[in-house]
């Protein structure tokens, strides 16, 4: 397609994301670094588009072939869409003067490619590493303290999920003597070890907070960039290493409940919208614990909606928060006023989310759901169906609702960027384009299938769960029933970590402090003791030391030499 | 409610025909008009063979009736979730991003013109 594969066989995509972040600094900051910023995931999406399936790159490495570049149909459609919301991304943050956060989107960019192109699991080890200090700086960019302590806490955890990867493949590694990153079954300590630090990055449910923990304290531009890359990523793993594990599906059913919950109650906007990454989470992993090919093509295929519509919906909150200098429900409302253009695209995102007929998420969770009833899972089924009307009540209503809408904040910011109005403009069009001819994404998926989602019955369905959960949000509204909008945090399992482990180690600190005061005063007062007894003894006036008249002396030798003479005559 | 700055002339285009929602009355015609929606749907029910995997499925309204259900249930459990885990915002103390402000200087704060 274009132009001569054979001069790119062999060459890994990631390497051109990291030579393109190794050069960036000498491009003067303008247009011309953002259109090399826009320009290199293209040129990226183009390489992986037109090489062709197959392992292109092998390097030796310590006695192991490492393979950097194998393209399938599962690594193609991840990477495509990896290429995809770099571009946007890279358009979304078009205005930004900041290096650091531009080095940092294209090497963690170019880390989730590479990771998704790793053909082993030590290359996979590498990258996947690289997506987690890369992407920290997105969030120190933000340049507050706030940022740098949530930095940390997002970077122990991101760089744990490594060392347990690196660990786990230690040890998968003596039991195979294989480190081809392949399908696995569940067993070993070395393969539960793997799909641990999977976990970890695909958010599971204890596993999850990091995620809601650091998106909404990154930058405006940042959480873009970061939405679309580590929990796909590791959704990409999950669907090449574990597919068709069962407890996948209870994982992945778990997920996409108990964050609806939270999504509900929370303030912060782009908190609201991590909670729902969760949950959009839940219902790939669903469809990987299935693992029919019908299933693994929802999940890739939802993955690649979920990455548009979902980054659509953060940069319209973050072009609010862009102008207003707040992402908070409370503060806001009313802003389709002057923002009726970042309105508008919010809406396609809250409706694409909430999977409304001719919109992405529509023809994508379809796939999982319809095979989740496949199998006879009745209750997950109901389960996913009952998320699928959670979703739309955080993502769907409460998002544009609270922000456009609502009561009258009184801000009149004025409408957002152009290139922000260009990068959601795109990125709305693509999650219509997709909704409508859903067949365009079909044909680039894992496996061929031929699935026509507009059916009367899965129509009206939908339009059902949807517009009857919609009247019940107007019914709550209208009563008054429904939870206000209020200043406030909620703990979550972040709580542990950031309230319960200090305090336990304050008070097992203060519990240390009684006891080593408790031992010194306990010695002080016994090595006093001992001090005085010495010194009665031996101090100045002690009677070792006291001083004896010398006629004792010769006393004392009289006695000696008496003793003598006795001895002498006996 | 207080008195804002809403001269329509100055607002977008865009944003002048949106107007409407605001409009006293249009929450109520909005309201209602997705009722009689919901109404039809549901009628729309009768009229197709339905193929619905679990025999639920084919209960007419099934949909509606569950989305409504437990779209109320997850409001009012969420309520009473609220009740438990609700902290107040500097909860974190004061190196916690919650209760910072964002850097204004990495903003683009600019009002609409003329407002």
């Amino acid at each position: 397609m274009g132009f001569d594969t054979s001069l790119i066989a062999g060459f890994p995509t990631a390497f051109l994301f990291f030579i393109a972040a190794a050069i960036l600094p000498l491009f003067p900051h303008g247009k011309i670094r953002g259109v090399f910023m826009l320009v290199v995931p293209i040129i990226a999406a183009l390489m992986i588009w037109s090489i062709g399936f197959g392992n292109f790159a092998q390097i030796p490495f310590f006695g192991f072939d490492l393979e950097l570049m194998r393209v399938d149909g599962l690594s193609r459609i991840f990477t495509l869409v990896f290429c995809l919301a770099a571009f946007l991304g890279n358009m979304y943050a078009l205005h930004l003067r900041d290096t650091t956060q531009q080095v940092a989107a294209l090497l963690y960019a170019g880390s989730a490619i590479g990771a998704a192109l790793a053909g082993d699991l030590i290359t996979l080890f590498f990258y996947w590493e690289g997506t987690a200090i890369a992407s920290v700086f997105l969030i120190w960019a933000r340049g507050t303290e706030g940022a740098f302590n949530t930095g940390m806490r997002y970077l122990i955890i991101q760089i744990g999920s490594g060392v347990v990867l690196i660990a786990g493949v230690a040890l998968f590694f003596r039991e195979t003597g294989s480190i081809a990153f392949e399908r696995m079954t569940l067993g070993s300590l070395g393969t539960w070890l793997i799909f641990l630090s999977f976990g970890v990055k695909c958010a599971f449910p204890l596993m999850h907070n990091w995620l809601q923990d650091s998106y909404p304290a990154a930058t405006v531009t940042g959480t873009v960039i970061l939405s679309a890359f580590t929990t796909k990523l590791a959704v990409y793993a999950l669907a090449r290493g574990f597919a068709g594990t069962e407890i996948l599906i209870y994982i992945g059913v778990v997920m996409t409940l108990f964050p609806i919950f939270f999504a509900e109650i929370e303030n912060d906007l782009r908190r609201v919208l991590a909670y729902s990454l969760n949950n959009q989470l839940g219902f790939m992993v669903v469809g990987i614990g299935i693992g029919t090919e019908m299933a693994l093509n929802g999940t890739a295929s939802h993955a690649f909606a979920h990455i548009l519509y979902k980054a659509l919906l953060f940069m319209s909150v973050g072009a609010v928060l862009f102008r207003t200098g707040t992402s908070k429900a409370s503060e806001l409302g009313g802003l389709y006023r002057t923002m009726p253009l970042t309105a508008m695209f919010c809406l396609v995102g809250a409706a694409s989310i909430s999977a409304f007929p001719l919109f992405s998420g529509f023809v994508t969770k379809s796939l999982v759901l319809g095979e989740t009833a496949n199998a006879h899972y009745q209750w997950v089924w109901l389960a996913l169906v009952f998320a699928s009307a959670g979703v739309l009540s955080h993502s769907g209503i409460k998002i544009p609702f609270f922000m456009f809408f609502a009561h009258d904040s009184g801000m009149r910011p004025k409408e957002s960027p152009r290139h922000m109005l260009i990068a959601m403009g795109i990125t709305a069009f693509l999650c219509i384009y997709i909704g409508v001819f859903p067949q365009t994404l079909y044909a680039i998926l894992p496996f061929e299938m031929d699935y026509q989602p507009y059916t009367m019955g899965h129509v009206v369905g939908q339009l059902q769960l949807l517009l009857f959960a919609l009247l019940a949000f107007g019914m709550l509204m209208r009563t008054g029933i429904h939870p206000p909008e209020i200043r406030a945090v909620n703990l979550d399992t972040d709580w542990t970590y950031r309230k319960a482990a200090p305090s336990v180690i304050g008070l097992a600190a203060r519990g240390i402090a009684v006891i080593w005061n408790a031992q010194i005063g306990f010695l002080n007062r016994h090595m006093n003791g001992m001090i005085a007894r010495l010194n009665h003894s031996h101090g100045p006036e002690g009677r070792m030391a006291r001083e004896w008249p010398t006629g004792a002396m010769v006393i004392a030798i009289a006695g000696l030499l008496a003793a003598t003479m006795v001895v002498g005559f006996l | 409610m207080a008195e804002y700055n809403t001269d329509p002339d100055k607002l977008p285009r865009l944003g002048r025909m949106l107007l409407w929602v605001d409009k006293p009355g249009s929450a109520n015609k909005l309201f209602w008009g997705l009722a009689i929606l919901c109404g039809l749907l549901f009628l729309l029910d009768f009229t197709y063979e339905h193929h619905g995997h679990f025999d639920m499925e084919n209960i007419p309204g099934f949909y509606g009736i569950y989305g409504f259900v437990m779209f109320t249930g997850l409001i009012l459990v969420a309520k009473a979730l609220r009740v438990l885990i609700k902290r107040p915002e500097d909860y974190y103390g004061d190196k916690a991003v919650d209760g910072e402000e964002y850097p204004a200087e990495k903003l683009g704060k600019e009002t609409h013109d003329g407002l």
